[in-house]
């Protein structure tokens, strides 16, 4: 009986594992007939890409840099799908959280009153949406999609307005140095890369191991049997929204406190538009697992980074990366995909 | 010569992918015509054998005939061109649908959008409603409808396929005698008609009543299959359990004690708006069986859901061990001793997509017994408390981690008891605790909550299963339109001054 058991876990894991590779392979392998069409050849593009995402310590570090705000993003969009909701909203949070981090190190440069304000703002940014889900109905796709507009335009304003930097007119006012997140080792790495892997382990524990988390997952699951269960759904959308905006929050703060060498946002806000977005699909290839998600990040990290070689090295374009990502995401949407596969290799 | 049965099964073995082995070489046969019960404990396979049946699963190995030729379905489509049709034990119909369209979902030629053939479609309905006598309203939102309408929708929607065999799956489970008797009837005359039916239940006086001939299934395996007419209650229980069984409540007196749960003239709104419960009154005391009986949809459900914190009520008060509860969220509840067993296990009871250990704390998750330190679980823990209820109960599980809806549907309810009684409560709301429970575990679970009963505590049991409130109560109220007909002791009335009551004639009414 007890071997059985863990072996029921195990397939179960397995499967949804076996799934997100699946669909790695299948997004390579597409990404190989479009390298094809258009006159590259796969082998050159896909050694340049690993070479550049793993061949040094140098493309490691920064694969594990580009992990690192997606990881945090993609924990806002997981915690938020295990309670039942679709929370897009990642992506302003995430502009809060890197302005909060310019405005409040500039008033006190001390690296964790930065982090703070991050989260903290980060989390104020998810609450309207919390709230107009639970008092007053409105979908969380739509409201979250209207936030995120309205970040990105006030925060915009702040980049080029109150706080560009005088000197240089294409950044925003930099991080003092006595704020700036500690690199580790020699390379351009910051422990922002550790503190994502303790909030996606510390994400795991509250989600499976703690009564709060409990009583989230059931809302997620069936809010009605959840209240019956003495837990209040409303409650626990709410925090899933809060937490979700500490993610995001913290994320853009780490983003612009430990990426040398600029310490500040771009005009434009370049460096950190999209990472929401990309959460998702992290998000999903992970399962939305918090520990599924640590892996899933870093796969997209070593994307990212090894498409700078594949661009040096075999001419690709940068969005033919885009393109492999996509296929990636849209085929773990695929329903029943792992039977399919392995229904194929049976007949086969 | 030797007539070929419609249906053949054949060495059906089914393993799930878990490992599982839910029924280990079962052969069975219906013959055209007849109406043939299955029966067998919770767990023994029914459900499984016939969604092979009705394509829904597919055989580990064995072989299906229809007609004598041999078919291997592969969605329950094809079993459906073959004739087959099954009536799920947990229904399947979109709630926001209404019973017409429903029932038209996913036939080709209805599309949805195409009006003439909904209209088609409503004419031939209305015809089948009208030649089996057997009705339902066809624009109203099936979530509005009570169940026992919903499974007339379920049964109609195989009919409308135009299929020769009908599988009900456990269908008197979820209703009332009257409405059991209608459905009776609808068969009768299916088979008149020439249909087969395979009928489940674990309600052995029914199968007697209706069926011609019977199979017993036993862990996986055929029993026998008897005729009908040469079999007892006692024969096929010993079938079904592989020993004699006493079907026997002991019930000694018992003074009640202090009221544990009061209601003062509360009022409670149904989800329409409407008064679903209208001024109700009543006690249940320390060492108490009050029962509720009345035909389902008399407020029965929102009374419920307002004494354990699920429905705000409009007016009145609900007080427990003195201490005034009204409205207060169901956490509160449960610290202060109450249990409830909800009459919908599948969307309120439990929560499918979790394991049978999540499952069995629900409601019990931050009691210090489960926690580590303050506010986390300690699953090792809460898997012990859950081995030991599976052991208590008998539960048949796969193991502690399998998915709570890889159970049978009677164990999910043993689950839900279980889990409750578990909590150790002064009052114990139990609605409809047996319904799909099998005759063992019925006598088990009913011994159960008169053990509570003689313990001191209080038991406030909603049952559609007239029998069971007869058994088990000391007083019982008799609902109608939110209103009780009057609160009685069971034995001061015939069973025809109840159905009266129901009726709505008030007791005081009765004897002028
Ligand atoms: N999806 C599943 N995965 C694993 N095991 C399953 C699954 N569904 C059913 N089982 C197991 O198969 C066995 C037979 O289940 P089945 O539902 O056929 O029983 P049943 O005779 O219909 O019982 P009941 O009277 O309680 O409805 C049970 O032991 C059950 O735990
Ligand atoms: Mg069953």
């Amino acid at each position: 009986m007890k071997s059985s058991i863990s072996d029921l876990i195990a397939a179960f894991n397995f499967k949804a594992l076996l799934e997100s590779l699946i669909a790695i392979v299948i997004g390579f392998l597409i990404g190989a007939l479009v390298l094809l069409a258009f006159g590259y050849d796969p082998a050159v593009a896909y050694s340049a890409l690993f070479g550049g995402a793993l061949g040094s310590t140098n493309s490691i570090a920064s694969t594990l840099a580009y992990s690192t705000p997606i990881m945090l993003t993609a924990l806002t969009f997981a915690i938020s799908a295990r309670t039942g909701i679709f929370n897009i909203g990642a992506e302003g949070s995430f502009y809060f959280g890197a302005i909060a981090a310019v405005i409040f190190t500039n008033i006190w440069a001390n690296m964790w009153f930065g982090l703070a304000m991050g989260i903290l703002l980060g989390a104020l940014w998810s609450l309207p949406a919390a709230f107009l889900k639970v008092y007053r109905g409105v979908h969380e796709v739509i409201s979250t999609i209207m936030l995120n507009w309205i970040a990105w335009f006030f925060v915009f304003w702040l980049v080029v307005g109150p706080y560009a930097n005088p000197n240089d007119p294409n950044k925003t006012i930099r991080i003092p140095e006595s704020a700036r997140l500690p690199l580790i080792g020699n390379t351009n790495l910051s422990i922002a890369f550790i503190i994502a892997i303790i909030m996606a382990v510390l994400s795991y524990y509250l989600l499976w191991h703690t009564v709060f988390g409990f009583g989230m997952r059931a809302s997620g699951l069936n809010p009605r049997a959840a209240r019956y269960g003495g837990v209040d759904p409303n409650k626990a959308i709410i925090w899933s929204f809060i937490i979700g905006g500490v993610m995001s929050g913290l994320g853009g703060a780490m983003k612009i406190m430990g990426e040398p060498p600029t310490y500040a946002i771009s005009q434009g806000m370049a460096n950190v538009y999209g990472f929401g977005f990309d959460g998702i699909g992290v998000a999903l290839v992970g399962r939305n697992h918090p520990l599924g998600i640590i892996f899933a990040a870093i796969f997209f990290g070593m994307l990212r980074a090894g498409t700078a070689l594949m661009q040096i090295e075999a001419q690709v374009p940068l969005e033919i990366i885009k393109v492999i990502q996509g296929i990636i995401v849209i085929t773990i949407a695929v329903p029943g995909l792992y039977d399919l596969v392995k229904n194929v290799f049976k007949k086969g | 010569m030797k007539e070929v049965p419609i249906i053949e099964m054949k060495g059906i073995v089914k393993v799930y992918p878990d490992g599982t082995k839910a029924l280990k070489g079962v052969d069975f046969s219906v013959k055209q015509g007849e109406i043939h019960g299955l029966l067998g404990e919770n767990g023994a396979g029914k459900t499984t054998l016939m969604k092979i049946l009705s394509g829904m699963l597919h055989p580990t190995e064995g072989k299906i005939y229809v007609r004598g030729k041999e078919v291997r379905f592969k969605s329950p489509a094809d079993a459906l061109a073959n004739g087959i049709g099954m009536v799920h034990q947990h229904f399947t119909l979109v709630e926001v649908f209404d019973a017409l369209h429903n029932i038209i979902l996913g036939m080709e030629g209805h599309g949805l959008l195409s009006k003439i053939n909904v209209d088609k479609a409503r004419e031939k309905l209305k015809k089948l409603m009208e030649d089996l006598n057997f009705r339902v309203p066809l624009d109203v939102p099936v979530e509005d409808l009570p169940v026992g309408v919903q499974q007339r929708i379920e049964i109609l929607k195989m009919l409308f396929r135009d299929v020769d065999v009908l599988i009900l799956d456990e269908p008197t489970a979820v209703l009332t005698p009257i409405e059991v008797e209608e459905l009776f009837a609808v068969l009768r005359k299916l088979k008149a008609e020439g249909k087969t039916i395979i009928f489940i239940s674990h309600k052995l006086n029914e199968v007697m009543e209706l069926t011609d001939r019977v199979t017993v299934l036993r862990k996986g395996e055929v029993v026998g299959t008897v005729k009908t007419s040469e079999a007892t209650p006692q024969l096929l229980a010993r079938m079904m359990v592989g020993r004699d069984v006493v079907l026997r409540i002991q019930k000694p007196p018992k003074e009640p004690g202090e009221p544990i749960l009061r209601i003062e003239n509360l009022w409670v709104k149904g989800d329409r708006g409407e008064d679903a419960v209208k001024d109700l009154a009543f006690e249940v005391r320390a060492g108490e069986i009050f029962g509720i009986a009345g035909v389902e949809g008399n407020g029965q459900t929102e009374l419920i859901e307002a004494i354990t914190g699920l429905r705000r009520p409009e007016k009145g008060r609900i007080i427990l061990n003195d201490r005034d509860i009204t409205g207060r969220p169901p956490k509160e509840l449960y610290d202060a001793g109450m249990a409830h067993i909800p009459e919908d296990r599948t969307r309120m009871g439990l929560i499918l997509d979790m394991t049978v250990t999540e499952n069995a704390i629900l409601g019990l998750q931050w009691r210090k017994e489960f926690q580590r330190w303050v506010g986390t679980v300690d699953w090792g823990k809460a898997k012990r408390h859950t081995e030991m209820l599976i052991n208590e109960f008998e539960i048949v599980a796969p193991g502690v981690d399998a998915p709570v809806k890889s159970l049978s549907g009677g164990n999910q309810q043993k689950l839900i008891v279980a889990r409750e009684v578990s909590k150790k409560p002064v009052l114990i709301i139990a609605s409809q605790p047996t319904r799909g429970v099998d005759v063992a575990s019925t006598e088990y679970i009913r011994n159960y909550l008169v053990k509570l009963r003689n313990e001191g505590k209080a038991v406030l049991l909603v049952s559609a299963d007239l029998d069971e409130i007869l058994q088990l109560s000391d007083r019982m109220g008799i609902m109608y339109e939110g209103e009780f007909m009057g609160i009685v002791k069971p034995e001061e009335v015939t069973t025809e001054e109840i159905g009266m009551m129901m009726g709505g004639i008030k007791y005081e009414e009765l004897n002028k």
